[in-house]
């Protein structure tokens, strides 16, 4: 990991050709360039709420599925591996699926709306600019339920019978007993799972990439496809600057790793 | 770890790309034993196996390797800037620009790796396109040329009699496709990032204007604010485009609508006519662009095939791209990939396809997008970002025009 760090910063701190031609040392001339692009407002917005809104979704509904999935209820398995599927599946192939779903003209989405009267015109869910986030969040969601479930599922059946026993002998009601029993011991396997989450959405490229590729400009990009579109494909056209922005987005990952690590740290006296 | 891993590799691309300038010349002195090709993916069923069986004959004849890469247009730019990053160029690359690598003096011209009889050949106007300061660099490996398909059951249905020659028909043909249903859309405009430089162009030229004048940008002339606005009228107060056509993009927005028979006109290419016929669901017809000058003008759209100056691949190279310009081995391919001929021998051979004529006879007319110009990788990239925020609800068509040209004489200047 040392070697492609260095070579990060090394880069962030030259000027190349649009080519890709080395054409010399720059110094901290493209971090400078950075802070002036006027997309960059906009894109750091995209990525705090596109990584906000959707571990916090994620988490709640993974809460209510991995209650779900510690109750036995017949078929239990084929939901469990049901569950696996969207994890398994490879990142791209989903992302396009939900292109055809949301598609205008040729999707399922619009025409399942209207026929159960939630709409009552089609949307253009990737190309109307209010509803393209959203859209991306969705599938955000979708992808990450699966990990964050099981995180949490093996949170909930670490949790040791006799508490549960010892709550119902004082006659706690369920709801006070998920709040007081529940939640409190599943909290280490939440934070775990907030961490991972926050890291794995923030880098997150195949679905931004993906369903945004319609779209001019950079008002729904996050840090990451920001990165690659001005290595790549916008008019910047710009390696040094990406890496510049690349080393900015492995210094946020590196102070999420430092989070997580005293988390695990912080929870270790308690198990 | 799975979701990780993309922003991970991700950075150790670009990582990876400033190792340019720690090593030394990649090849050794003398002959080489392999050379490195890379070629863009046109189509999976033949571009794989036609540059394969050519290199194949090709190590056979001179028992020089060839490592073939075959990359797909999405990523093809990306992969190439990280070779020159690693100072690991291919010796041949074949991409749809050229002066950039001519200007960073990276390429042999036509008179170093080209037989004269092949120099010879070009269609003179493709030579041209492919000319960095008076040489050849960039040498053309195929054309096309677009040309406005409309859909003949949907214009008989709308009584429309003849496709439209001017810009007022073309307005009222596309009003009464409309007219037919919510469904029908008179026609699909792809302005999203894909392939916009290719829209604007065609419309931009139709209204007399161009992307320079007299040897200087001029994207913001009064001509193509004109041409915009009238874009954004056709989306926007007219509505007889598809939903956002400044968010919908070529292949799997413009055509894929056309190709399902809902849509009135758009503008194509020879390959669209191939996937049109091979699925045989739209009866369709292909005639000249309308126009608002009189004379109609089509985009010619040129590739490359570009020899990198490595030390001692100078034989091996020629001789590669002396197999590639074989009459027969040019023809052959791009006979199979639905494209048009670069040179004379090539032109005459396929004018014997009825199925090409309306392309063969445009081209003499067509016109090129000014990839001479350096400063044009990026000016496209900067109109395939933009110009279709002009064409939105909203949008502001001059304040665009004027950003672009003020990016590209920035960009002209470095």
């Amino acid at each position: 990991m040392v070697y492609p760090a260095a070579r990060l910063v090394q880069a962030s701190l030259s000027q190349y050709s649009v080519t890709g031609l080395y054409q010399g040392w720059v110094g901290p001339r493209n971090y400078a360039r950075l802070l002036q692009q006027e997309a960059l407002a906009t894109v750091v917005m995209n990525t705090v709420v596109w990584v906000a809104v959707i571990v916090a979704v994620t988490l709640l509904i993974s809460l209510a599925l991995a209650q779900l999935l510690d109750k036995r209820f017949p078929g239990r398995r084929l939901v469990r591996w049901a569950l696996i599927v969207p994890w398994a599946a490879s990142l791209i192939m989903t992302s396009k699926l939900f292109v055809w779903i949301y598609d205008y003209y040729f999707g399922i989405l619009n025409p399942l709306l209207q026929s159960l009267g939630v709409l009552a015109h089609p949307v253009d869910w990737l190309g109307d600019d209010s509803t393209v986030m959203g859209a991306m969040i969705a599938v955000g969601v979708f992808v990450s339920l699966p990990f964050t479930s099981y995180v949490l599922l093996a949170g909930l059946q670490t949790i040791p019978v006799d508490v549960y026993e010892a709550a119902r002998v004082d006659g706690a009601s369920a709801w006070r007993t998920y709040r007081s029993v529940t939640l409190p011991l599943l909290r280490p396997a939440l934070l775990v799972a907030a961490v991972l989450n926050i890291i794995y959405v923030f880098n997150s490229f195949p679905i931004v990439w993906t369903l945004n590729d319609r779209n001019p400009g950079f008002g729904h990009d996050t840090m990451i496809t920001y990165m690659y579109k001005i290595a790549f494909k916008s008019s910047l056209r710009d390696v040094g600057l990406a890496a510049a922005l690349g080393v900015v987005n492995v210094a946020l990952i590196l102070v999420a790793v430092v989070v997580y690590l005293r988390t695990v740290r912080w929870q270790e006296p308690e198990a | 770890m799975r979701r990780l891993m993309p922003a991970v590799l991700l950075s150790l691309a670009i990582a990876l790309l400033a190792t340019a300038c720690d090593r030394g010349p990649g090849a050794k002195g003398g002959g080489v034993a392999s050379i490195k090709v890379v070629i863009a993916d046109y189509s999976k069923d033949n571009t794989g196996p036609f540059w394969r069986s050519l290199s194949e004959t090709y190590t056979k004849q001179t028992g020089v390797k060839v490592d073939l890469q075959v990359i797909d247009w999405n990523s093809i730019d990306q992969q190439v800037t990280t070779m020159i990053q690693n100072n690991q160029p291919p010796d041949v690359l074949n991409l749809n620009s050229f002066s950039s690598y001519a200007k960073d003096g990276l390429l042999h011209s036509a008179e170093d790796v080209l037989s004269a009889k092949t120099r010879d050949d070009f269609l003179a106007a493709f030579a041209r396109g492919g000319e960095y300061q008076g040489k050849l660099y960039g040498f053309p490996i195929l054309s096309s040329a677009r040309a406005f398909f409309y859909n003949k059951s949907l214009f008989a249905k709308a009584s429309i009699a003849a496709p439209p020659k001017t810009w007022d028909e073309f307005v009222k043909a596309a009003q009464r496709i409309k007219a037919l249903g919510k469904d029908s859309i008179g026609y699909a405009l792809p302005l999203g990032p894909e392939e916009a430089q290719a829209e604007w162009s065609i419309w931009m030229w139709n209204n007399g204007g161009d992307w320079k004048s007299g040897g200087q940008w001029a994207i913001d002339s009064e001509k193509n604010l004109q041409t915009l606005k009238f874009l954004a009228d056709l989306a926007n107060k007219h509505k007889v485009t598809q939903v956002n056509p400044g968010k919908t993009n070529r292949t799997d927005g413009a055509f894929q609508l056309f190709k399902d028979g809902k849509v009135g006109m758009v503008m194509g290419f020879s390959p669209l006519a191939k996937q049109l016929d091979a699925e045989s669901k739209v009866d369709y017809g292909v005639t000249e662009m309308p126009t608002n000058i009189g004379a109609a003008v089509t985009l010619g759209v040129e590739d490359y095939l570009m020899a990198f100056k490595k030390k001692g691949n100078q034989e091996a190279v020629t001789k590669f791209l002396d197999l590639y310009y074989q009459p027969e081995n040019i023809t052959r391919w791009i006979t199979a990939e639905g494209f048009l001929p670069v040179t004379r021998s090539g032109l005459d051979q396929m004018r014997s396809n009825p199925k090409l004529q309306p392309y063969l006879d445009a081209l003499p007319n067509a016109k090129l997008v000014p990839t001479t110009d350096p400063a044009w990788d990026k000016v496209k990239l900067d109109v395939q970002q933009n110009i279709g925020l002009a064409v939105q609800p909203g949008g502001n068509p001059k304040q665009v025009l004027d950003q672009l040209q003020k990016n590209a004489t920035a960009a002209g200047g470095r």
